[in-house]
């Protein structure tokens, strides 16, 4: 451990919650103006765009465990359920060597 | 309060434990890049990003350029001015230290997993967040430690399916967040988006910044248009 690697943990500490408390604040200002809607709108864009991040670039097989598990999702709305029987089916498609 | 804790830690649980390997495999790495096992821990305490932490981590063994490696791991976490902000109501009867606390202890899959909560049962609150989040700083310090203690090799665990378990719980927190037609325009356009700067080679995060983003855009000129014809 040199000072180099306590300085990359401080700093991004530090960074890290700057990041979060600069969220905190925007959040209140942007609640407070006309554009509230915002807020509204931005956990399900957010979380839309973490899935397709991680579908982006991947093969068939992944894509076809995404629309399995997401066909489990409107059926059930249940996220165990949803991420048991997407890895099952990951899986399967896998061992079938697609 | 206190159901409210406990209900969060416990609906987290199954995404704590893919989280664990992962944190498991990150300290590997830090360690044999001269992080001494309990730094790693004391890290994963004090940042809290995963991708961020790996990224600078990353950077700064191949660079040894401190303010590079943590300018790359805190860009990788701009998500969060949204992810936070999206919390400010719910967050606005805490006091200001547990707000801090609220916020630090926030991830990708427990503020995901409330929000979709939130949606279907509207009493989820802060206690919910905070339980959840609690479960998984600890998962993630204890589990980065513990890699970069044992220096183990782990098994191929993405071959049976764990990176796979994370977007299917995302699917299914999506489903929860799902209102109606309207949001089938802007919810494409970020997909879309976010897979075009991660096919470009972009890091997923900048997809997913650049994907939100326009996805806020498509949904302001929507409701631009319908004030328009009202």
């Amino acid at each position: 451990m040199t000072g180099a690697h306590w300085a990359v943990i401080g700093l991004l500490a530090l960074a890290a919650f700057v990041i979060r408390v600069a969220g905190l604040i925007a959040g209140g200002r942007i609640r407070a103006s006309r554009h509230a809607w915002i807020l509204e709108a931005l956990p399900g864009l957010i979380v839309v765009s973490l899935v397709a991040s991680s579908l982006a670039g991947e093969p068939t097989a992944t894509w076809i465990a995404a629309a399995l598990a997401l066909g489990v999702a409107v059926l059930t709305n249940h996220v165990i359920a949803t991420m048991v029987l997407g890895v099952a089916a990951f899986a399967t498609l896998q061992g079938l060597g697609l | 309060m206190k159901q409210g804790i406990k209900d969060g830690a416990i609906a987290i649980l199954p995404l704590a434990l893919g989280a664990a390997v992962y944190g498991f495999a990150f300290g590997l790495l830090a360690a044999q890049v001269g992080f001494a096992w309990w730094s790693v821990g004391l890290m994963s305490a004090l940042v809290h990003a995963g991708s961020s932490q790996i990224v600078a981590v990353e950077q700064f063994a191949s660079t040894g350029a401190v303010l590079g490696a943590v300018l790359a791991g805190a860009a990788l976490n701009l998500r969060y001015i949204g992810i936070v902000a999206s919390l400010s109501e719910m967050l606005d009867s805490l006091p200001l230290r547990l707000r801090l606390l609220a916020i630090h202890v926030t991830g990708d899959e427990n503020w995901a997993l409330t929000m979709a909560r939130r949606a279907r049962f509207p009493e989820t609150g802060a206690p919910f967040l905070v339980g959840s989040g609690l479960v998984m700083i600890s998962v993630w310090t204890v589990s980065t430690g513990l890699g970069a203690a044992m220096g183990a090799v782990l098994p191929d665990l993405e071959r049976f399916g764990l990176g796979f378990a994370f977007t299917a719980a995302f699917i299914a927190m999506a489903r929860g967040l799902w209102r109606g037609r309207a949001q089938a325009l802007p919810w494409a356009v970020a997909a879309g988006a976010t897979m075009v700067v991660v096919t470009l080679g972009a890091p997923k995060a900048y997809g997913i910044v650049a994907g939100a983003v326009c996805g806020l855009v498509v949904t302001g000129l929507i409701r631009r248009a319908q004030g328009a014809v009202r």
